[in-house]
């Protein structure tokens, strides 16, 4: 079955220092910290609605 | 206030059964219109509250997909399309889970989410997360190919050096299975359920007051906890 992305090879790996991770494990942090300040800075849609209940 | 020494205390009527004592004490604990509530607090109007369902939403397809798994096997979720795009279901949504689940654990640790004597929700969110982990894990030795061969070769010199290998084999297809579908699947979902009892009994943890908002509400008696808004 086909892959998106090429798979057949080893994984990237990124070493600084004592600090060694995957590309494909930064790039998920990274997307979780992305994700949580969004969640924090965009607007929910239900503060229009307040004074209407 | 002076009280007759001839009429007893007034008190609850003692349960008849255990059964009559378990349902008291469960509605006094937990009521219904705090079980099942209609309105929330305004604070709760923000993404980063929504985090909590979106991880119970994802542990509800991993637990689907993974019956569907279990009931038709691996000659299955190997060998067929449909059965390549359960496991692919099973797999994506326990990465989903556990991605969903650290936002939800960052924004809950910057709330100081155990303010308020909820310490007890703290407590199992903590351990879901550590029992979801070993739960993962085994599933990764489930999957009968090579890379769960190699997974368990290498893994079990992490748990032999621990002194645990003798009662914990992960070269063990059985055992690891048995851990990966009944036992930790089952301790994950008693948790959860005890710890959205435990945010029901206790409500959505309030955000830290602004130093104005704060004088502010001491002025007029009121703060944000006393607004309401419909959810």
């Amino acid at each position: 079955m086909a892959a998106i992305f090429n798979l057949n090879h080893h994984a990237p790996y990124v070493h600084w220092h004592f600090l060694q991770m995957s590309v494909s494990n930064i790039v998920v942090i990274v997307l979780m910290v992305i994700v949580f300040w969004a969640a924090i800075l965009i607007k929910f849609p239900t503060h229009g609605m307040r004074g209407k209940s | 206030m002076s009280v007759s020494q001839h009429e007893p205390p007034v008190s609850a009527p003692e349960p008849a059964s255990w059964s009559a004592w378990v349902r008291d004490r469960a509605v006094r604990t937990l009521p219904p219109e705090k079980l099942l509530p209609d309105k929330q607090p305004t604070y709760v109007a923000s993404w980063i509250y929504v985090f909590g369902v979106l991880s119970l939403s994802a542990l509800a397809v991993i637990i689907l997909s993974g019956t569907i798994l279990a009931l038709k096997g691996p000659g299955w979720w190997h060998f067929t399309g449909i059965g390549h795009f359960f496991n692919s279901v099973h797999l994506w949504s326990v990465e989903l889970f556990f991605f969903v689940m650290v936002v939800h654990l960052w924004g809950k640790y910057f709330m100081a989410a155990w303010r308020g004597g909820r310490k007890g929700v703290w407590i199992t969110g903590s351990i879901t997360f550590l029992v979801a982990i070993p739960c993962a894990l085994t599933g990764y030795v489930s999957q009968q190919n090579f890379d769960a061969q190699w997974i368990s070769t290498q893994a079990k010199d992490a748990m032999n050096a621990a002194g645990i290998g003798s009662f914990f084999n992960l070269l063990n297809f059985g055992q690891m299975y048995s851990y990966h579908i009944l036992l930790l699947p089952a301790a994950v979902v008693a948790i959860v359920i005890g710890h959205i009892l435990l945010v029901r009994r206790h409500g959505v943890v309030p955000p830290f007051k602004l130093a104005a908002t704060a004088s502010r509400a001491g002025r007029d008696g009121a703060g944000p906890d006393a607004r309401e808004a419909s959810s």
